[in-house]
C-alpha cells in the first residue's frame, strides 16, 4: 500500500509520561515518527502534538485507533499532508 | 472531599479495601514497607509469592479464575523489573490486575538510588494504563482510576508507582464517589445500522461459523453465544483464550482453531460464508502468516470491545465495537431460527475421532495425551484447568473437554514458560471449593518451582502434573521439522521432581508405568494437600 505521510493532531493530558508513551506506541511498532510538535494549550491542562508519520493508509489509521484507547489521549484526528 | 488525615500508606490500603479486595499478592522490600505495615493491618488476606514474577501470575490466575480485578503489592527496582513478565502475561491476555510498586522518594528519583527503577517507563509496553503518584492527596484518586482503567473496556494491567515519602505522608483526601476520566471511554455499543447488517448477514448465510474468543468470556457471554448459536444453528471454533467460552461436548462445537487447533474447525472456516467473530483479535496463531487468506470465501463480522483490533490484522467486512454480551440481546430478536443440516453434516464428516492417533504407550512409554485423558476422567472434566506453555499446554487445550467458562487458563498472547505453578496458586485461593489440576511440562516447571513452597504453606490442594519428557518439546518439535533434525540447547536435565516436591513439603509421585497412571492420578485429585505428580513420558510425541 502507498506510503504517505501523515499529519496527527493530538491532544492529551499534559501530564509527565504522556509524550514518551505516545512517541512509544508509534516507535514501538516500527514507525518513524517525522515530524514532532508538542507545547501547551490555552487550557494548561491540555497539549497540543502535532505528529508526522509516514505510512499507509492502513497503518496510520490504526495508529490512530490506539492512540484513542489511551487513557491519556483526549482527541486525535488526522489529514494526508 | 476531605476525610480524617491519616498516611499516603493507609490511605492506599483503605481505597484497596474500597474497591473490595479480598486477596492482595506480593513481596516486601525497603521502598513499600510503609504499605506493608498497613496491609498488617487490612482486613483482607496477604498472600506472600516467593519472586515477584510467581506473584503477578498467582495474582493473574486469581483474576482469570475469578472474573475480578487482582491486586499485586511489590517493591521499588529490582521487584518492580521482576513482574515485567507476569504484567506482559496479563496485558496480551487483558487480565484486570493493578499493581502497586514502592519507589524511591521523589527527591531521589533519577539520582540512580539504590532500588531505582523507571517504573512507568518500564511498564509502559507491558501495562493498560500507569501512574507515578507525585503526591499523598492523589493515593486514593489514583486507586480509583486504577481499578476503573484495569477493568473497563479490554481489561488488563495497570501499574502504580508510589514513592516512598507519598507513602509516609499525612493526607485529608477521600476516596472519590464517582471516577471521571476525560479522555477515557471504554463504553461501546452497536449502531443500529450495524446490529441490522449482522442480523442480514446470519440470516442469509449458507455456511456459517462463530468464532469466539477470550472477549466472550471477559464479557460474561457464554450463554448468549450457546443460545445465538442453537437458534441459527452454527457451529463454533474457540481460540486458546476462547477455550470454555462453548461447551465442547456441544455437536455445534468445533473446537480449537488455527496453527494448532482442529482440521475441522480450520476447514469450516475455510469453507464459511459467513464468519461471526466475536471477542477475539486475529492472532497470527489463528490466521496463520497470510490474515488475507483467512476465511477468505466469508463475509466476516468482527464484533470487539476494543476498536483497534478491529481491521488490525484481517480486513473485515462489517466491524462492531461493542461488548459481545450486550450485542447478543441486542440481535437476538432479529436472528430467524436456522439449522443448516447440510452444512454442518458436511464438517461433521470431516471431524475426525477423538481417539485416533491416540495410544496409551509408544513403546512402553506414557504418551502425554493419556496423561490428559486420565485427568479429565478422574475429575469427571470439571477440574479448573491451569497449564503452563508448550507441548502440555495444547495436548490440555485439545484433549481435555472444556465446558464452561473460566475453567482453562493459560498464557495465550505472551506463551510466558513459569506461568503455571503460581497461576494455578491464584486459581485455587479464588476459587477454594473447585479442583485445580495445573499442567506443566518439565521445562516451565523449573521456572517457577519456588511457589510450590506457597502451595505447601497454604496448604492448597492443587494438583500439579509434570510432563516429563527430559526436553524442552515444542521448541523440539520445531527443531525436527525446521532445523532438519539439529535438536541444540532442547535436551533438558531435570531435578528429581518427587524429592524437589518434598523439600517444599509438597507429596510427590513419579508414574513411568502406564498401568499405574490412572490410580496415580486419582488419588493426585482426591488428595487436600497440595501433590505432584511427575509422568514420564514420550519425547517424541508431537503437539
Amino acid at each position: 500500500m502507498k506510503e504517505e505521510i501523515h499529519r496527527l493532531n493530538c491532544y492529551v493530558e499534559n501530564k509527565p509520561g504522556v509524550l514518551a508513551r505516545i512517541v512509544g506506541l508509534i516507535s514501538g511498532r516500527g514507525y518513524n515518527i517525522q515530524t514532532l510538535n508538542v507545547g501547551p494549550t490555552e487550557d494548561g491542562t491540555v497539549s497540543r502534538m502535532r505528529i508526522d508519520v509516514l505510512g499507509s493508509a492502513r497503518v496510520v489509521q490504526q495508529i490512530i485507533l490506539q492512540l484513542r484507547n489511551q487513557v491519556s489521549v483526549i482527541e486525535v484526528t488526522s489529514r494526508r499532508l | 472531599m476531605k476525610t480524617k488525615q491519616r498516611t499516603g500508606a493507609r490511605a492506599l490500603v483503605e481505597a484497596l479495601e474500597r474497591v473490595g479486595a479480598d486477596i492482595v499478592f506480593g513481596y516486601p522490600g525497603g521502598n513499600v514497607v510503609d504499605v506493608f505495615d498497613e496491609l498488617s493491618r487490612a482486613p483482607f488476606r496477604f498472600v506472600l509469592g516467593r519472586h515477584e514474577q510467581g506473584c503477578v501470575h498467582m495474582a493473574d490466575g486469581y483474576a482469570r479464575a475469578s472474573g475480578r480485578p487482582a491486586v499485586v503489592v511489590v517493591t521499588s527496582g529490582p521487584g518492580l523489573t521482576n513482574t515485567i513478565t507476569g504484567l506482559g502475561a496479563a496485558n496480551m491476555d487483558g487480565v484486570p490486575m493493578v499493581l502497586v510498586c514502592g519507589q524511591v522518594p521523589l527527591d531521589q528519583i533519577g539520582t540512580d538510588a539504590f532500588q531505582e527503577a523507571d517504573t512507568t517507563g518500564l511498564t509502559r509496553a507491558v501495562s493498560k494504563h500507569n501512574f507515578l503518584v507525585h503526591s499523598a492527596d492523589e493515593i486514593p484518586e489514583t486507586v480509583a482510576q486504577a481499578f476503573y482503567i484495569a477493568t473497563h473496556g479490554k481489561p488488563g494491567p495497570v501499574v502504580i508507582d508510589v514513592p516512598r515519602d507519598c507513602q509516609q505522608a499525612l493526607t485529608s483526601a477521600a476516596y472519590p464517589e464517582r471516577v471521571f476520566l476525560r479522555a477515557y471511554h471504554p463504553e461501546v455499543s452497536a449502531t443500529a445500522a450495524e446490529v441490522a447488517r449482522l442480523a442480514k448477514l446470519v440470516n442469509g448465510a449458507k455456511r456459517p461459523v462463530i468464532l469466539a474468543g477470550g472477549g466472550v468470556i471477559a464479557s460474561g457471554a457464554s450463554e448468549d453465544v450457546a443460545a445465538f448459536a442453537h437458534k441459527a444453528g452454527i457451529p463454533v471454533a474457540t481460540t486458546l483464550m476462547g477455550i470454555g467460552s462453548f461447551d465442547e461436548t456441544d455437536p455445534l462445537a468445533l473446537g480449537l482453531v488455527g496453527l494448532h487447533g482442529e482440521f475441522a474447525a480450520n476447514a469450516a472456516i475455510a469453507e464459511a460464508d459467513v464468519l461471526v467473530a466475536l471477542g477475539v483479535r486475529f492472532n497470527d496463531r489463528v490466521t496463520g502468516r497470510s490474515p488475507a487468506k483467512f476465511a477468505r470465501r466469508a463475509k466476516i463480522v468482527h464484533v470487539d470491545c476494543d476498536p483497534a483490533s478491529i481491521n488490525k490484522n484481517v480486513t473485515v467486512d462489517l466491524g462492531i465495537t461493542a461488548d459481545v454480551k450486550e450485542l447478543l440481546m441486542t440481535v437476538d430478536s432479529r436472528i430467524r431460527p436456522a439449522a443448516h443440516p447440510d452444512w454442518i453434516a458436511s464438517i461433521n464428516a470431516r471431524r475426525r475421532p477423538r481417539t485416533e492417533g491416540l495410544r496409551p504407550l509408544h513403546r512402553g512409554v506414557i504418551m502425554p495425551q493419556t496423561v490428559v485423558e486420565s485427568v479429565y476422567g478422574a475429575t469427571d472434566g470439571r477440574a479448573i484447568v491451569v497449564t503452563d506453555v508448550g507441548q502440555h499446554q495444547l495436548w490440555a487445550a485439545k484433549r481435555f473437554r472444556h465446558t464452561c467458562p473460566r475453567h482453562f487458563i493459560t498464557s495465550g498472547g505472551m506463551g510466558a514458560m513459569g506461568f503455571g505453578i503460581p497461576a494455578a496458586i491464584g486459581a485455587a485461593l479464588a476459587k477454594p471449593a473447585a479442583k485445580v489440576v495445573a499442567f506443566l511440562g518439565d521445562g516451565g516447571a523449573q521456572m517457577t518451582a519456588e511457589e510450590l513452597m506457597v502451595a505447601s504453606e497454604l496448604k492448597l490442594p492443587v494438583t500439579f502434573i509434570v510432563f516429563s519428557n527430559g526436553s524442552l518439546g515444542l521448541v523440539r518439535q520445531m527443531q525436527r521439522h525446521q532445523c532438519g533434525g539439529n535438536y541444540f540447547a532442547t535436551d533438558l536435565r531435570s531435578p528429581d521432581f518427587v524429592k524437589l516436591a518434598a523439600a517444599y513439603g509438597v507429596r510427590g509421585v513419579r508414574v513411568a508405568d502406564g498401568a499405574k497412571l490412572d490410580a496415580a492420578i486419582a488419588r493426585a485429585v482426591r488428595s487436600k494437600s497440595p501433590t505432584l505428580v511427575e509422568v514420564v513420558v514420550d519425547r517424541e510425541a508431537e503437539a
